[in-house]
């Protein structure tokens, strides 16, 4: 991580300009500098993993509306040879047999290694030598918003923390001017905010949620045009606030929410520094398929997830499309082809990124979906919905580039070998950061718990 | 089936398709109660369209039968295959049928209960429905399977009624062969041959005995697994892993995969594989179809609680009478609690606090009853009565304020999740809701007594009224159980145990601080709680009828309790349905119109401007009818199901696996007070009275703790929800114990327990605790001094809603949620919205699945979970919200207007503006510094003239800006 550390010597910088501009007090400035003792009881200091663990922070891309698997990851040669006869798992509610449908998108191998990827990422197939294929994850339900719900809590019925949030719990931040989980979702995606929500877990927790435009995130931008007057305003109340904090002895909590603000003035510049990609080379700009000047879309995500992962933000996920706009062709399957354009560049200029600057091995980008489709034909030609066995994709972060895991049967309907359960997802990853996913527990009514719930298994051959 | 297994089979049947169908039927089977009583006896077999046949040696009668009434349609196709292919004369019975409508009314049955099988099929294309007996639904999403499918379905258990036993279905189009009845209970197993029952007893049963009852029989200490292999029943039931046998299906049965030590998780016995010669018997025994004499289902008692040893526990112990302590300091006490509390302190070497100051009690007084900041005016009153009484009589006021209900309510809409929508996957709002947060309120300002606060949510709509408007009350009050949270998108198979889970986990935690929900899989781990206790419960509230508030695939609401006189039901109702049919009229005028002008494409300009106009007319007709106010009002409230019943215990917590049916009664450990036999109501009544028994310590323990928490920031009991061994012990039991018994001798008034909690001299103390007690008790767990506490979320935006002099204290009613005719949300595009208002923050609307912005940041409630205690977290959103926020800019505007009004000079505004936002006036120092910030900020806004409307109120603006980040301004002394 090169830029923006919080250090002491930050701290002090920005105290000098702060009470600067306020000139309330002379003696404010060692009063608050001494504060700075009280550092450690930081919730959000970084924490000690369980063991080491080979990545430091993580990626995570959700594609939401249900990615076919033998569209795009899974190749299913028997799929191809359908007649219009044969049938298998069909989908829909009733997921009755239904006419088998053959795949829109030839497969070609990638990389050195030659993993197979449909030609609707044509991109990421470049990658491929960097990309562990997962191609026996199955879940619990078929519905988008439980599914979904599962994949980022561990729960499908039940609001319970985001795995962001149990990350965030575990390991605390780098950058104590940026929150610790930050979600880029332009868009809602399934279940609403509880997906990025820190449910028991303490508020520090919470996945901010960054819509980009103007005010990427709540409250961020100043109200008041008037240089000087917040400054001035943060001045006084520091000075308010620390002399009452005197009369009342040392309270953790009180000298806490002064903290806050500090952090919060910080955050408004930090923050939009950090979503600002004008910054970067018409090269890297170009990785991403961004336009010069362009804020949005699937490519900013990708790019401001990699500066944010530059600047020591622990957890970062990034939403593709929303619950109305997304990759649920239960009518035509050839709509798989706009949903892929807009992530496959975009992501496989992440990969590269992050490679060419030697973060990846530290970072770890994880691809899913709440579930893959079916074999079977839904509606006029699309696939149904299918939580028995789908496709999804790690890379760096400890992973082993290179290679599948994982098999489904010969037309994709169910996990032929080495299943790898929603809970199995999550403690492979959470294994990856260096946390037991047994003991990253925490009591909440009466019960300690876990992400994983009383299931997970760690995929142990997918490490590097 | 859950969702895994339906995922599973779904995913599995095109493989293994006759496997997984023998499964589903052998999991639907069994998907009924099974009693231990003794077999039962032929009654009547019913060939639906047909002539008389002879099915299994008993005689059937043809649809000529006078013991039936049927108007579906009769249907034949001989010519089908069956699969599974069957005798001729069964095979003539089910290749005819009936279809459409289904309902089979079966008449001239005696009093007493049957036993009901239905024979369906399937003749072409796979069908979807549910099948019901006697109004319940027994069965539900039945897949018919493709062409020559059949199935014999069934036992259900039932009870005539008024001489019938009605059998419906619902959904697609099914065909129903013949219905077969029992008398009694039977679980629908062919009589066994004499060879077969030989063959039993010479060859399996010794071997089920000596190999596998020691861990798989009633006599068992703890079955493994579940399994119990020592009936018929138990057996084909199987255990957590499915059934053990599938009667004809060697490979598909488990039984035999583990004697085959086939795979490597499910080796048995696991001390040694048995020999060939038996594995072969019991391979021809499955392969016969596994006639098994042994009808009678055996059960496992589970496990045995040690009620003695379990009421030994602090919280289940009875609530003792204990002596008020003397101490050595006799001046402090100015009550009884204050004995208890400075004998403890004493005990631990400490001394209290010294008094607080009066403008800090007066502060933490308001607050702590109402939520708002006392106003100047209050303070200086206050001040300047010397009296004793003078904090007694503050108190009083407070608790004749109105806006103590909206305090004290928002605590208990808290611990009852409360929430204005439903939280299913599209979050579909229940306008009706506020009803029940107007009720909470309203106890709360009326001290309603707290057991009559319990009967009224748990079984208001059971108990009447003295009048109309108590009985409507009453109604309003069961939305605590309405309110349980909804789950999913679908409807045949809802997830209802779901939903009865929600409510128990509520009713456990809210009435009891006790976490039932965890003996919903398993008996509780920690808790002296079983399984058999949860369903126990579970049966009444599955015997109780909850509103459907809309769902994606069913979006109108429906069994919404209606809020008038029973004798105007059926006007209005009548009234109701004319209306609907007026709205059909009315929006078939307007597809009749929209066809003709399609139709109209050769019309002139002038005929077609005229269709438009027509239609536009039309439409608008329509929809000003669809909006018009519903003719009466209704309540999101429970109401008895048609049918009770007692629950069967759901198999590690799988309602597709039902195990023993449970009488509907009590926690064992609380006495375990059962329902009466034959009881016909869903028992809630009985419920509430066993929860506030007099041998039932918790419901006044629990309360008393919570009231307590909410004067100090920590209860007795730490954890305010639980009260189990998970929890954390009382600090002060005997002060617990001594308040519990004040509860309940003061007729459970809430009010007189604020009373008695705030005139003691504990809770007068101020915050500065001596050095030594915040060093040895850093948590203040022995009260010596007053915990200083962050206000929270609705305190702090009610206050600055209040000091801005824009607070709405008008009735608030319900929210402006589009009208339900034009509801449709999915999981795609649910219910989202946030409605602005000006009146207090227990008034926003909260939605279950999106979290209000403002309380998401200041650790609002949980509106899906039961809060006991509101965490008090501290982070950079919460700074940027009071940095940045449009509202607390206005906010701050409105105060600095305010204040200027009030006074002329900068030094008499900023006392006002501390009166109002700290209740004290400012010292020397700090009107200096409002002097010299005022100074500063004027000159800044002169450089920035331009973006200045007011310089002097924009120089205020941020002084009150400034002020409003105050730790003194969120924290109370």
């Amino acid at each position: 991580m090169k830029t923006t550390i919080h250090s002491p010597i930050r701290r002090r910088e920005f105290f000098r300009s702060f009470v600067g501009g306020s000139l309330l007090m002379p003696g404010l400035l060692s009063e608050l500098l001494a504060d700075s003792a009280l550092q450690t009881d930081d919730p959000l200091a970084p924490k000690a993993p369980h063991f080491r663990g080979k990545a430091k922070q993580v990626i995570f891309v959700f594609s939401n509306g249900g990615v076919s698997h033998m569209d795009t990851f899974d190749y299913k040669p028997e799929l191809f040879k359908a007649d219009g006869k044969r049938t298998g798992a069909g989908g829909g509610l009733s997921n009755l047999e239904k006419v088998l449908l053959k795949p829109l998108w030839e497969f070609r191998p990638g990389g050195q290694c030659g993993t197979l990827v449909s030609d609707l990422f044509p991109h990421l197939r470049k990658c491929m030598d960097d990309i562990c294929v997962i191609k026996s994850l199955h879940g619990n339900d078929n519905e988008h918003y439980n599914a979904t719900l599962g994949m980022h809590t561990g729960s499908f019925f039940f609001s319970r923390p985001s795995i962001g949030s149990w990350v965030s719990y575990g390991l605390g931040t780098m950058n104590q001017n940026l929150p610790s989980f930050i979600a880029l979702a332009p868009q809602m995606p399934y279940a609403g905010t509880q997906i990025f929500n820190n449910d028991f877990l303490p508020a520090y927790h919470q996945g901010v949620r960054v819509v980009g435009g103007a005010e990427p995130i709540a409250n961020l931008a100043r109200r008041s045009s008037v240089s000087g007057l917040q400054e001035l305003e943060l001045g006084l109340a520091d000075v308010l606030n620390n002399r009452h904090l005197e009369s009342r002895g040392s309270a953790t909590e009180l000298s806490a929410r002064i903290r806050s603000f500090e952090t919060a003035f910080h955050m408004q510049s930090a923050a939009p520094d950090a979503f600002d990609v004008a910054q970067e080379s018409d090269d890297t700009l170009a990785l991403y398929g961004l336009e010069r000047g362009q804020s949005d879309g699937f490519g900013w995500q990708c790019l401001v997830a990699r500066r944010l992962a530059e600047r020591g933000v622990r957890f970062i996920e990034l939403i593709d499309g929303s619950s109305s706009n997304n990759w649920d062709q239960h009518g035509d399957m050839a709509e798989h082809a706009i949903h892929a354009k807009r992530i496959d560049r975009p992501l496989a200029g992440l990969v590269r990124d992050l490679k060419r600057r030697g973060m990846l091995e530290e970072t770890l980008v994880v691809w899913t979906t709440e579930f893959g489709r079916t074999p079977g034909i839904d509606g006029e030609k699309g696939r149904g919905h299918h939580g028995a066995c789908f496709s999804s994709w790690m890379a760096g972060g400890g992973v082993k580039g290179a290679i599948s895991y994982g098999t489904t049967d010969e037309i994709g309907a169910t996990v032929a070998e080495n299943g790898v359960h929603v809970h199995d997802f999550h403690a492979t990853i959470l294994h990856l950061l260096g946390i037991d996913h047994t003991r990253l527990t925490y009591r909440h009514a009466g019960r300690d718990y876990r992400l994983t719930d009383v299931h997970g298994r760690v995929v142990s051959d997918i490490l590097a | 089936m859950t969702a895994s297994m339906r995922l599973i089979a779904s995913a599995t049947r095109h493989l293994q398709q006759p496997r997984i169908v023998s499964l589903v039927l052998l999991l639907f089977a069994y998907s009924s109660s099974l009693g231990a009583e003794a077999p039962g006896e032929f009654f009547r077999g019913l060939n639906l369209n047909g002539p008389a046949v002879t099915i299994d040696g008993q005689a059937w009668e043809g649809s000529d039968s006078q013991n039936y009434a049927c108007q579906d349609q009769a249907f034949e196709s001989q010519d089908v295959p069956l699969v599974p292919a069957t005798d001729p004369e069964r095979a003539k019975m089910i290749r005819s049928s009936r279809w459409g409508g289904n309902r089979i009314e079966l008449t001239n049955v005696p009093a007493g209960a049957y036993t009901v099988f239905l024979y369906v099929w399937e003749d072409n294309n796979p069908e979807i429905f549910s099948i019901g007996v006697n109004g319940r639904t027994v069965l539900a999403s039945y897949n018919s399977g493709s062409a020559g499918h059949w199935e014999k379905l069934g036992p259900w258990y039932t009870t005539a009624r008024e001489g019938k036993i009605v059998v419906t279905s619902q959904g697609g189009a099914a065909n129903f062969s013949g219905i077969e009845i029992w008398k009694g209970h039977h679980d629908g197993q062919p009589p066994i041959s004499a060879d077969d029952l030989a063959f039993f007893e010479k060859r399996i049963r010794p071997l089920l005995v000596n190999n596998c009852y020691e861990c798989h029989s009633a006599e068992s200490e703890q079955p493994e697994a579940e399994l119990l292999l020592d009936s018929r029943a138990t057996l084909r039931r199987g255990g957590v892993h499915g059934p053990a046998v599938v009667p004809g299906d060697v490979d598909g049965s488990l039984l035999i995969a583990a004697v085959r030590y086939q795979n490597e998780d499910l080796q048995m016995p696991p001390d040694g594989k048995l020999s060939e010669e038996e594995i072969a018997d019991l391979e021809r025994w499955v392969k016969i179809g596994a006639p098994d004499p042994r009808s009678t289902p055996t059960k496992h008692a589970g496990k045995k609680i040690d009620i003695a040893a379990a009421r030994e526990f602090w919280s289940l112990r009875p609530i003792s009478n204990p002596i008020v302590p003397n101490v050595r300091d006799a001046g402090w006490p100015a009550n009884d609690i204050d004995h208890f509390v400075l004998a403890k302190l004493e005990e631990e070497g400490l001394a209290p606090a010294p008094d607080a100051d009066k403008r800090a009690l007066i502060r933490r007084a308001t607050y702590d009853l109402t939520g708002l900041p006392p106003t100047p005016e209050e303070v200086e009153a206050f001040l300047a009565d010397d009296s004793d009484a003078a904090f007694a009589r503050v108190v009083e006021r407070l608790l004749a304020s109105p806006r103590y209900g909206e305090r004290w309510g928002r605590h208990w809409l808290d611990v009852v999740r409360y929430a204005d929508t439903a939280g299913d996957n599209s979050d579909y709002p229940v306008p009706q809701m506020h009803r029940y947060r107007d009720w909470v309120i309203n106890a709360l300002n009326h001290d309603l007594p707290f057991d009559e606060f319990v009967r009224d949510q748990l079984a208001g709509d059971l108990r009447g009224g003295a009048s109309e408007e108590e009985r409507c009350r009453r109604i309003v009050a069961t939305g605590y159980i309405a309110a349980s949270r909804r789950f999913g998108s679908r409807v045949n198979d809802y997830p209802q145990h779901l939903t009865i889970e929600d409510t128990l986990d509520n009713l456990g935690r809210a009435f009891l601080g006790m976490t039932l929900a965890c003996a919903r899989c398993h008996d509780h781990k920690f808790d002296p709680i079983t399984s058999r206790d949860y369903y126990a419960l579970y049966g009444i509230f599955q015997s109780t009828r909850y509103p459907w508030p809309g769902i994606e695939l069913d979006k109108r609401q429906r069994d919404f309790v209606p809020l008038i006189p029973a004798e105007r039901l059926a006007e209005l109702e009548k009234a109701q349905r004319s209306r609907n049919d007026e709205q059909k009229r009315l929006d078939a005028e307007v597809e009749k119109l929209k066809k003709q002008l399609e139709n109209a494409k050769d019309a002139t300009d002038a005929e077609k401007q005229k269709l438009e106009k027509k239609l536009k007319r039309a439409e608008r007709r329509a929809i000003k009818h669809r909006e018009q106010p519903p003719l009466f009002d209704t309540a999101y409230a429970v109401a008895d199901a048609e049918q009770a019943d007692d629950a069967a215990i759901h198999l590690r917590g799988d309602p597709a696996r039902p195990g023993e049916v449970v009488r509907r009664r009590f926690l064992e450990v609380l006495g375990g007070e059962e329902l009466p036999d034959g009881y016909e109501g869903s028992g809630r009544e009985q419920l509430a009275e066993w929860i506030l028994s007099a041998d039932n310590p918790l419901p006044a323990r629990v309360m008393v703790n919570r009231i307590w928490h909410h004067h100090f920031g920590q209860g007795i009991v730490p954890t305010t929800n639980d009260f189990g061994r998970q929890g954390k012990p009382p600090s002060h039991p005997e002060l617990l114990d001594y308040l519990a018994q004040a509860f309940r001798d003061g007729g459970w008034s809430i009010k007189s327990m604020h009373r008695m909690i705030m005139t003691s001299r504990t809770y007068r103390q101020s915050t500065a605790r001596e050095e030594l007690a915040v060093s040895v008790d850093p948590a203040n767990q022995w009260l010596s001094g007053y915990t200083r506490r962050r206000l929270d979320a609705e305190s702090i935006r009610d206050t600055m809603l209040v000091v801005g002099g824009n607070l709405d204290l008008s009735p608030a009613g319900p929210h402006p949620f589009p009208p339900e005719p034009s509801w449709d949300f999915t999981q795609h595009k649910p219910f989202k919205d946030v409605y602005d208002t000006n009146r207090r923050s227990v008034y926003l609307m909260t939605q279950r699945i999106q979290r209000h912005p403002y309380l998401a940041i200041f650790d609002g409630a949980d509106p899906s979970a039961s809060t006991g205690e509101r965490m008090t977290s501290t982070t950079p959103l919460q700074a940027l919200y009071l940095m940045n926020d449009p509202f607390l800019h206005e906010q701050a505007r409105r105060v600095a207007e305010r204040i200027m009004h009030h006074a002329p000079d900068d030094e008499r505004r900023t006392a006002y503006a501390y009166e109002l936002l700290l209740a004290r006036p400012p010292m020397v120092d700090e009107q200096t510094q409002a002097k010299k910030f005022l100074e500063k900020a004027r000159k800044l806004l002169q450089n920035n003239k331009s973006a200045v409307a007011d310089l002097e109120v924009e120089a205020w603006s941020a002084y009150v800006r400034s002020l409003f980040r105050l730790n003194e301004f969120v924290y109370l002394d």
